[in-house]
């Protein structure tokens, strides 16, 4: 400190010196002050800034000697001596310096074949072995199995399902089982079932598996392409080998090894792709930026989580943009078009696979299945089979005397109904209500959701040609079927949502409150081409909103539910606010009325109903697409329950709990998801070693303590933005998630860790090697290194039972296994 | 105060331009604040809060305490006597004295335009941009009709702009460190913080804006060669002191007088444990004595250890048809009762009958951690008792039921004791000790599952038996204890200190602010409504309506200079990484106004962002700390854009340019203040949808409800 401190005072007065050589004497003696530190500091900091971005950013573009700043030139010497004089004393030069300046080089792009040495095979090599063997065991579904070898079923015989992930996983383990010969018809009933004799149980795994073991080579890779020692790279994909929460994850029918394998790919190619920066739009450029944002593209359609990894991407491309913006010697134009070019190949490619993926999806499920009700009734009708066979013959105009079933077009699916049962005279509250006839909206089909629509000036009910179709705008009432009563509304308080307004059918019961039954219906999605045509009310096509005449307010669906005088279903009321989705219905069901003569041939006729043949429905691919998405973010949201094995990500960092994936029928064989307590504690440590490290370098040189040679630190910092970045970006923003959470949704964002820590590992052995200059240091740091890695490999051997799960294990070894007191390991066999 | 303060140096325009819009808004503020003369809003609990510190009764409420300490002391002072209910807003005052409490919230609410003015006055050093942002608060119908009740925003909002206001002062004094201003500024600066955070949570987002502030000034000190490292340790050491210890010390203080004032047993009990209610005068606890220990045959209540858990219960009633087996139902009930009461027994033998002859020969037997016990329902003979049916409402839960004749069951009956943290031998406490109780068989906890039953187990809450052991409702203690053999102590004597009866508090009271949930189909207002001032929230109904709502003009206006300012900061950052150079003079009014800007949007950005990540229920008035950074941020780019449209008109012009500029501007919002004002003075009855009404032409858009 001190003898810094004094050169500096130096430094100082010889840049004074040299600028303001008349009053020389006067500065020699005169002590240092405040605005020349400050100045000199800054110069400091400009010099070393402008080093920093020439042996680093961007290969062969920069010129060999640095063009000379423009500005005064003879205080540009004075710094310059400073710094030799500086980094006589303070700088060393790491002993490969020149070995380490190769990897800038810009290669031929298609470089990544040649450069799969012998320890990429080996790495490839051991995680195959660990993630292939025994990999039809256990023969049983294993957890989430149950929905994606259920889905990967269901793509195979195009039956439509729904799932709030997006289909590329789904879809390539359908191909791997199409592929098998698989016909999709196993049912994975639940967790824990046994896999019939036929089933390609193999292929199916394989697939995770073998995108598992590839993780590993892709590490190392990724750590070489930041420059680092061919040892932090081994010793990073070790780790990966030998966690076991990554390898349950990797031998089972799940989607995150291939989402991260997806991920790991495309940070691998950001990577490469930052070496051909100075090289705009040469060949490896393009094909980086490429690779880059078709497989962001790819991790995001495998799951959603995936987008952290984009975020991460286009952090670090931006990253290395802005170091490029300083290039003086590059025009502006030239950067600009650089930029968008970058920027619109980053939107667009990971949009077009996304899409894509929708496109496969929607074009191979095309038969009804068990999902539909989830959909709105156009799309269900779009479907073979389900509702399209009901609804596939019925007549598309709604005319007077058309029978229907209204239904709530967006959200929980339910139709219109009423029945023979009045609203209390008094509720709980105290509010008195109408004690008129229950209007409600129920989940299910019945007899009572259907309704005939009536123009209020005619009384016949039988249709006829002409058809008296009803238009946007029109004016009607609607009679409920079964009781002949019509939809009612007036200004009385709604049973539970007493802002809103009461809507019921209407009894006359002689009292002054007389009837208020006209709606006018209102098209909402109806094309404004202005023709008579396109007014139409139609079935299934058309959403409407219901308008009370009298009081101007919409029939809308309430999410909460009746008590139980009303059957638990839910509230219907009128709502003065018609912007809303609620607000929405359209017909499902539809008929025309052919007899009317009594009421006992309307109710025969309600009961059963002939359907006139006419066209299917068809959507569009991006009408379908659209549905699905809103569909997909809804349900995201709605995901808030309790599950056994839940855990908080505030827990993820100390593996707090694990998962049991599935248990022996007969033995306490088990597959349960739980991390290597070495590794994965090792990792949490890095974190907090890396960022008090930085810190204390940080510190350390705002004092003008220059401790590591300045290319060291350059390294700590830049491949600490890479990891630390990554590990941030996969973890904290599942702080702020409100739904359930599971430790695999962490084990992205671990493999960062895992990285990060391998680094740490050989950035102690330099600084033990180089900086301190202790030989017996740096052994003893080795040494300790090699002894970390027996123990984990202890850690794994013991702990591997859970993730191949087939080894029947006592009790007492389940037991003696359960290092922490919250893992919750299966005992139910002796 | 003397040499960087600016006022000496501009002399009279400034005072005049200060007490111009300080005078008028006074003005805007006490004009009408004793309408309405009914309880408005929330002043519906807050005023109530302010009675019970008034009459010393304790209660719960998921805020500090300063906020309602202040407004339980304002009306204690101004003759308020805690009386009257504050049951629902819309109840007359009558001559119950309101309007202290009113009058002193309005003026603290009062200082968020002089200290608008002041900071950026602090920030830029120039009038113009300082008149600008006192404008831009005066004119806000929002702030004024936020700060015209008896609520805890205005107190909030006062400390909240005071700390911005001191850290920017106290940064002006920097070359002057250590002297009497610079620690007098540092120490107010605490002060503010530490009654930020007292007030309500959301102080904790100020509290990041000086911390963040503050390690860039050490920072810059730390860069500085010229001083000794041991300055730096000087300056943060000052810095922990004052503006870390000191809030802490503030808020622990304010905790500490909240619980002594507040010794009186209230509605809040029941959210506390067993052992914090026996320390409030008038709770049946209180005062209480009952023997120490639980031994077998003692007949006791058990309570479940959540926040405002009931007591274990049960009643002569089966479960229904279709809901498990037809047993005798189990709940948990809140209130006391007869049917809380169980008796402890051996699981294969009986307890004699208290004072039965048995009894009086049999010896203690203490109930340990591990034994295995039986509960049996004093009234109706049953045991407690689960098996393998679902539970009524959490499926994947155990049904728990009462079974059993005159005490005789099954093995299902059998429970195994658990004292959390204990070990092999401990004998379970009255009230202290935590305990589970695992089913034998099913290796399930008795967990109150907080899920309320249907009207067949008349609303009361579930019971269930939980294969996931770690749930923490599960956890139960010991309330009452009855078994005379035994010596009764007082429960004075394992009252709770201070420092558990602090930590309880805050436990209870972050569980109570998650507990907020929006239900299913409530109304929640989201955090994108609220820069573009969606939706407003009625304060006041019948024929003196209120309604919150931002001043459109000044609201919309921000929205617009965050984007500008976001805009010019990351040109300005190409720029200076493409080696682009300004002349000296831009570059200083440049990297003020760009330094003014950062801190201020930092403020904006830390008093709304965390907003996006709470699941808690939202509301519009949450928005109101970040709407006053953002109308600084306003304020202060506005005038850089004023200066740079002058700095390229002829010199002639710019005296005409300049004035009409502030003209149009005041014009505008005085205007925009006028229109609006009736949201805040009051509307008549007439909603605003109907064509008719006095304030249908300010229905700029449906979504606004007045």
């Amino acid at each position: 400190m001190v003898q810094l401190g004094k050169s500096e005072v130096n430094g100082g007065s010889q840049v004074r010196s040299r600028k303001k050589k008349v009053k020389e004497s006067e500065v020699e003696q005169a002590p240092l002050k405040h605005l020349d530190a400050l100045e000199l500091k800054q110069k400091l900091k400009e010099r070393l800034d402008i080093r920093e971005q020439r042996s680093y950013g961007d290969g062969d573009s920069v010129p060999s000697t640095p063009p000379k700043e423009n500005g005064d030139v003879s205080g540009d010497e004075a710094t310059e001596t400073i710094i030799t004089k500086e980094s006589c004393s303070k700088k060393k030069t790491r002993s490969g310096e020149t070995k380490r300046s190769e990897p800038k080089k810009p290669h031929h792009p298609f470089v990544i074949s040649v450069q799969m040495d012998f320890m990429v095979g080996f790495l490839f090599l051991i995680s195959l072995i660990t993630r292939l063997v025994f990999l039809d065991l256990p023969r049983n579904v294993v957890f989430d199995e149950m929905h994606y070898g259920k889905y990967a079923s269901l793509y195979l015989k195009g039956t439509f399902f729904f799932d709030a992930n997006p289909p590329l996983g789904k879809l390539i383990l359908a191909l791997a089982g199409y592929f098998a010969g698989y016909e999709g018809d196993f049912e994975f009933q639940k967790i824990g079932v046994p896999y019939p004799e036929n089933f390609p149980l193999m292929t199916l795994r394989l697939i995770p598996a073998l995108c598992g073991s590839l993780i590993t080579p892709t590490v190392y890779l990724i750590l070489g392409e930041m420059g680092l020692s061919n040892w932090a790279g081994a010793l990073a994909a070790l780790m990966v080998v030998l966690d076991t929460a990554i390898l349950a994850q990797s031998r089972f029918i799940l989607l995150e090894s291939m989402m991260m394998l997806f991920a790991l790919f495309a940070i691998l190619s950001v990577l490469k792709f930052r070496r051909f920066a100075g090289a705009p739009f040469s060949m490896g450029w393009c094909f980086w930026i490429l690779m880059t944002s078709v497989n962001m593209g790819l991790a995001f359609s495998v799951k959603f989580i995936g987008i952290y990894s984009c975020w991460l991407c286009s952090f670090l491309l931006l990253r290395s943009f802005w170091k490029r913006l300083s290039l003086k010697q590059v025009s502006n134009l030239q950067l600009f078009f650089e930029f968008s070019s970058q920027a619109v190949l980053i939107c667009v490619i990971p949009i077009l696979v996304y899409v894509g993926s929708f496109y496969i999806h929607l074009s191979i499920l095309t038969k009804a299945g068990v999902h539909d009700s989830l959909m709105t009734s156009a799309f269900q009708a779009s479907l073979e089979g389900g509702l399209s066979s009901i609804v596939d013959g019925q007549p598309k105009v709604i005319a007077h005397g058309s029978q229907i079933t209204l239904r709530h077009t967006h959200g929980k699916t339910c139709w219109l109904h009423s029945h023979e049962h009045v609203y209390p005279i008094r509720y709980d509250d105290g509010r008195g209500s109408s004690h008129q006839q229950q209007v409600s909206c129920y989940s299910y089909k019945d007899v009572n959701n259907w309704w005939i629509v009536k123009r209020p000036d005619r009384e016949d009910l039988a249709v006829h040609e002409p058809l008296d179709s009803i238009k946007d705008g029109d004016t009607i009432q609607l009679v409920h079927g079964m009781t002949h009563r019509a939809l009612n509304s007036h200004d009385v308080a709604a049973p539970m949502s007493p802002h809103n307004q009461e809507i019921t059918c209407y009894i006359d019961y002689n009292i002054s409150m007389a009837s208020e039954n006209l709606w006018k219906v209102q098209i909402v999605n109806m094309d404004n081409s202005g023709e008579e045509s396109a007014r139409v009310w139609q079935s299934i096509g058309s959403q409407i909103r219901l308008i009370h005449v009298n009081t101007n307010q919409a029939m809308k669906f309430s999410p909460r539910l009746y008590p139980e005088w009303g059957f638990h279903q839910n509230e219907v009321a009128a709502d003065k606010n018609h912007d809303q989705l609620d607000t929405i219905w359209n017909v499902e069901e539809h008929r025309y009325t052919k007899h009317d003569e009594d009421k006992r041939t309307l109710e025969r006729e309600l009961f059963n109903a002939e359907l006139i043949p006419q066209t299917p429905t068809y959507l569009s691919f991006w009408q379908k697409f659209w549905e699905l998405q809103v569909k997909m973010l809804i349900t995201n949201q709605d995901n808030v329950q309790n599950h056994n094995y839940a855990s908080y990500p505030g827990e993820w960092p100390f593996l707090v709990r694990g998962i049991a994936y599935f248990i022996s029928k007969d033995s306490n064989a088990q597959v349960h998801l739980i991390g290597n307590i070495m590794i994965w504690y090792t990792g949490t440590l890095s974190v907090l070693a890396y960022s008090t490290i930085l810190i204390i370098y940080l510190l350390r040189r705002r004092r003008l303590c220059f401790d590591v040679p300045e290319d060291v630190f350059q390294e700590f910092v830049e491949v600490g933005e890479v990891l630390m970045a990554g590990y941030l970006f996969h973890f904290v923003p599942f702080l702020f998630y409100d739904r359930t959470l599971f430790i695999h949704h962490y084990l992205l964002a671990y493999v960062f860790k895992l990285m990060l820590t391998a680094f740490l590992m050989v950035h102690i052995y330099e600084i033990a090697m180089n900086v301190v200059s202790r030989k017996w240091l740096a052994r003893l740091v080795a040494i300790g290194v090699v002894c970390w890695i027996l123990a984990t490999i202890y850690v794994f051997v013991q702990m591997s039972p859970f993730c191949y799960g087939f080894f029947p294990m006592s009790a007492s070894q389940v037991k003696s296994l359960k290092w922490k007191d919250t893992w919750d390991f299966i005992i139910h066999k002796p | 105060m003397k040499s960087s303060s600016p006022v000496k140096n501009t002399g009279a325009e400034w005072w005049i331009v200060f007490g111009a819009i300080v005078l008028f808004n006074l003005w805007t503020r006490l004009h009408k604040v004793d309408q309405p003369e009914w309880v408005c809003w929330d002043e519906t609990h807050f005023g109530k809060m302010g009675s019970w510190y008034i009459n010393r009764t304790f209660f719960f409420d998921v805020h500090p305490p300063l906020g309602k300490m202040f407004i339980g002391a304002v009306g204690y002072v101004t003759g308020y006597n805690g009386t009257f209910p504050f049951e629902k807003p819309g109840d007359l005052y009558h001559d119950h004295n309101y309007l202290g409490m009113r009058v002193a919230c309005t003026l603290l609410g009062a200082c968020l335009t002089p200290f608008s003015f002041l900071t950026v006055w602090e920030l830029t050093q120039s009038i113009t941009a300082s008149a600008f942002a006192g404008v831009l608060a005066l004119f806000d119908v929002g702030m004024l009709i936020l700060n015209q009740y008896i609520l805890l925003d205005p107190i909030l909002l006062f400390f909240i702009s005071g700390s911005t206001y001191s850290m920017v002062k106290f940064r002006s004094y920097h070359e002057r460190p250590f002297s009497v201003v610079w620690w007098t500024w540092l120490i107010i600066t605490g002060f503010m913080l530490g009654g930020a955070i007292s007030v309500k949570f959301v102080g904790l987002f100020v509290i990041l804006l000086v911390g963040l502030n503050t390690i860039e000034q050490l920072w810059e000190i730390l860069g500085d060669m010229s001083q000794p490292i041991s300055n730096v340790i000087k300056h943060f050491l000052a810095r922990a002191a004052c503006l870390i210890a000191l809030p802490i010390a503030m808020y622990i203080c304010l905790f500490f007088i909240h619980l002594q004032v507040l010794y009186k047993s209230g509605n809040g009990d029941g959210h506390f444990s067993s052992s914090f209610q026996s320390a409030l005068v008038g709770n049946v606890l209180h005062n209480a004595s009952m023997p120490r220990h639980l031994v077998f045959g003692a007949i006791v209540t058990l309570k479940n250890h959540r926040t405002g858990g009931g007591y274990l219960h049960s009643h002569f009633h089966l479960y229904p048809e279709g809901v498990g087996a037809r047993q005798q139902q189990v709940t948990t009930y809140a209130h006391k009762d007869e049917n809380n009461k169980f008796i402890v027994k051996k699981w294969n033998d009986e307890a004699p009958k208290i004072y039965s002859d048995e009894y009086e020969k049999a010896e203690v037997d203490f109930v340990k951690h591990g034994d295995l016990i039986r509960l049996e329902h004093v009234i109706t003979k049953r045991n407690i008792h689960s098996h393998a049916e679902p539970a009524p409402i959490s499926k994947k839960q155990f049904q728990v039921t009462g079974y059993g004749d005159d005490g005789i069951g099954d093995a299902n009956d059998v429970w195994k004791v658990e004292i959390v943290g204990g070990s092999e031998g401990d004998v379970v406490e009255t009230v202290t000790s935590k305990i589970k109780l695992h089913h034998y068989f099913m290796k399930c906890v008795l967990t109150c599952s907080n899920k309320q039953l249907p009207k067949w187990g008349y609303e009361q809450q579930e019971i269930s038996c939980n294969p996931t052991v770690r749930d923490p409702n599960a956890l139960w203690n010991v309330e009452d204890n009855f078994y005379p053999k035994l010596p009764n102590v007082s429960f004075q004597n394992f009252a709770p200190g201070f420092v558990s009866r602090f930590l309880e508090s805050h436990a209870v009271m972050f569980q109570g602010n998650a507990g907020l949930k929006p239900k299913e189909g409530d109304y929640t207002s989201r955090p994108w409504e609220w820069p573009i001032n969606f939706r407003g929230q009625f304060f006041s109904g019948n024929d003196h309506r209120i309604y919150l709502l931002g001043n459109p003009v000044i609201w919309w206006g921000n929205i617009i200079f965050l984007g500008l300012f976001t805009a010019t900061y990351i040109w300005n950052s190409i720029l200076a990484q493409r080696g682009h150079e300004d002349s000296l003079e831009i570059q200083t009014q440049k990297s003020r106004t760009l330094y003014a800007g950062v801190w201020l949007f930092i403020g904006w950005a830390l008093h709304y962002v965390p907003f996006w990540a709470m699941g808690r229920v939202l509301y519009f008035h949450h928005y109101f700390p970040a709407c006053l950074f953002s109308s600084m941020l306003t304020a202060v780019i506005l005038e850089y854009i004023l200066n740079t449209i002058l700095h390229f008109i002829p010199e002639k012009l710019v005296k005409v340019v300049y004035h009409t500029f502030i003209g149009i501007f005041v014009g505008t919002l005085w205007y925009s203040f006028h229109l609006f004002s009736p949201l805040a003075y009051g509307m008549e009855a007439t909603p605003g949808h109907m064509t008719n009404s006095s304030v249908h032409h300010l229905k700029w858009i449906a979504s606004w409800e007045f």
